[in-house]
Parts: structure tokens; sequence; C-alpha cells
């Protein structure tokens, strides 16, 4: 086991008292070795943010899934430019896709669920990218899924990415602000943003897996929405727990 | 080495669908025999010895597994296949560790 391995349940509640800005000062100078997930959305205000902290150290990757909307490259692109970092565009194993797609066709998500293609286009790419660093950060908020019990702390020991017998660190620094928030850092700094944003987009992911959500509508309703609701339900209640 | 598996039994009585699901793989695969004690986490009760354990190590995900070693701190494994690959020392197959990644993280679909 590593023995620097952080106290991250203290850490997490001395963090979140923090602005994203102070968590990713602190990510940075914690962990030399650490990258930035952007997902091509309004996560590159966590870019934004770092390159304002420390421009040098500045370490962002891209999972480009071969599904993603022309808008999602063209902007990739233009924050690799406006910024002048390097993005690592990772890619699915070709076999992987090739395999899904020949016994299942190209869109099987819809007759099944998004899980076997998300599992082979976005978590086999990030798992492989994760096996190089030590700690990651996303712009993952709390107000994302309010449908699950899921509560994202701002700091977390990542088990599930793990090397073996080694850990990895992950920042949630968006974790507590809520979409308004993010919206209002973007526009008060002009930080660039992806154009399908201007369209009705709130969530952006894959093109055949996103919609525009309308007024009211919870950004989730615009992923996957042929889809029941899926409660998460592997979670020990807390509550329970604390007493 | 002894290994504790702890399975979880919801507020409505019923065994968490994880719970289940990993239980049945470990039959199937002969592992359950590897386990040493199996310890209820009853969310109704929170005296009940698997929710006793979760509270003192701080572990918020079933199932899970406690393994203790002569000698060394007591290792919590809440990734079936991690345990299956670190402890166990047995093959998993990539596409059934992306998709337990997955289901544990319903969040990370959004990256």
């Amino acid at each position: 086991m590593a023995e620097n391995r952080l106290n991250t349940v203290d850490l997490d509640r001395q963090l979140s008292e923090q602005t994203p800005q102070e968590i990713i000062q602190y990510a940075l100078e914690e962990f030399d070795n650490i990258a930035i997930s952007f997902s091509g959305a309004e996560d590159v205000v966590l870019i934004d943010m770092a390159c304002k902290i420390n421009p040098g150290k500045v370490q962002v990757f891209s999972l480009d899934t071969g599904r993603l909307h022309a808008e999602t490259y063209q902007f990739i692109e233009k924050v690799r430019e406006h910024y002048g970092i390097e993005i690592d565009v990772v890619f699915p194993e070709a076999a992987a896709v090739n395999k899904m797609v020949r016994e299942k066709g190209l869109f099987s998500f819809y007759k099944e669920d998004h899980k076997e293609c998300c599992s082979i286009r976005k978590i086999g790419p990030l798992r492989r990218k994760l096996l190089t660093v030590d700690a990651w950060i996303t712009g993952q908020r709390r107000d994302q899924s309010p449908g699950t019990r899921t509560s994202i702390p701002v700091i977390q020991d990542d088990k599930a990415f793990a090397r073996p017998d080694d850990s990895l660190t992950k920042f949630n620094p968006l974790a507590n602000w809520t979409s308004a928030q993010v919206w209002n850092y973007i526009r008060s700094n002009n930080v660039p943003y992806n154009a399908l944003h201007d369209k009705g987009f709130v969530s952006i992911g894959c093109e055949p897996c996103t919609r525009p959500t309308g007024p009211g509508q919870h950004e989730r309703e615009g992923r996957w929405w042929w889809e029941e609701a899926t409660l998460k339900e592997c979670g020990l209640h807390a509550v329970n727990i604390n007493k | 080495m002894k290994i504790t598996l702890v399975k979880k039994i919801k507020l409505d009585g019923s065994l968490c669908k994880k719970c289940e699901e990993v239980q049945q793989k470990m039959e199937q695969a002969g592992q359950m025999t590897l386990i040493d004690e199996v310890l209820i986490a009853d969310e109704r009760d929170p005296s009940s010895p698997g929710m006793e354990l979760a509270s003192l190590y701080q572990v918020e995900r079933a199932p899970f597994f406690l393994v203790e070693r002569e000698g060394q701190a007591p290792e919590i494994h809440t990734v079936y296949f991690k345990f299956v690959k670190e402890v166990l020392n047995q093959k998993t197959r990539e596409e059934d560790e992306l998709k337990e990644i997955l289901n544990d993280n319903p969040d990370l679909d959004f990256l």
C-alpha cells in the first residue's frame, strides 16, 4: 500500500469549506502527476482556474468516444488553442468497439441501456489514462444527479481506478457549486464554452445520447431519456451508520 | 488471513441487488468457500454486525470485504473485481470490471 495515502475523509471536511480555486490549488501543490478530465462542456472552468493558478502544471485529457458532437470536437480544439495547453485525447480500444458494433450494431444503447457502450467507450480509456497518474480532477457536481443518493465529495480515495496496491486521489472541486455558479463564472471570466449550450443543451455527452432540455427540466433529462431513472442502491445510509 | 463479506439488507427488508449479484458470482466461481464469515448490514438496525463494521471502517458501500492478516492493518475492499484480483489472486474479465465500475459510479457517465 502507498505510504503517502491522504486521509481523504478528514480532508474532505476541510476542503468542502474552500472555493473551487482553493481546492485546485491544493490539488496542484499536493500532486506532481495530476490531470484534469475535460468533457468538452462547462467543466472548462477547471482548465481556466488551473491555468490562472499554475499555468505550467496543467495536464488535461479528454475522452473521445467517437460519438461526440462536431461542436464538441471544435470546442476541445478551441480550448487547446485558447489556453495554449496540450490536451491528451484518449480513445477506446478499437477491438472492443468493433466487437460491440459487429454484434449489436451502432445504436445498441437504445435497445438495451447505455452502460455497455459507456463502459467500452468511456470507462475503458478512462481507466487506462488514470493508471498513468497519481490524482485527477473532475467537474462532477452534486446537482447533476439529484435522483441518486450519491454525495460527491470534494476529495476522495478513488479505489475503482487506483493501480494495484497504490492509491489514486480524485478531486471534484465543483462538487458544491450549482450549474448557475458555474455559468456565472464562465460569463464573468469570458471563458470559452461549447456552442451546443446556445442550442439548448445543458448536459453534453455523446451525440446520440444527448438532447436539449426545456425550461424547468433537469439536465439529467437531456441524457439517456429513453431509460428509466436508475436509483443507486448500494450505498449504506450514512444516517444509520452514524447512529 | 480472515475474510469477512458484508451484505446489505435495505430499508424495505430486501437484499441489495449488487450484494445478490456478487454473491451469485462468488458461488458460481466457488469463491464463497474462501470467505470466513458473512455479516449482514441491516439498514433498519444500526446495531446489526455489518452496520457496526461499516461504521467502524467508515464504509459507505455494500457489499464490502474486510481482509484481516496477522500483523497487518485490516483492508477494506468495496470493488469486487479488485478484491478477486488482489486478494483471491484470480482472473477477471475486463468487460465485467468496466461494467462494475460504471454501476458503482453512475455519475462517471457524465464525464
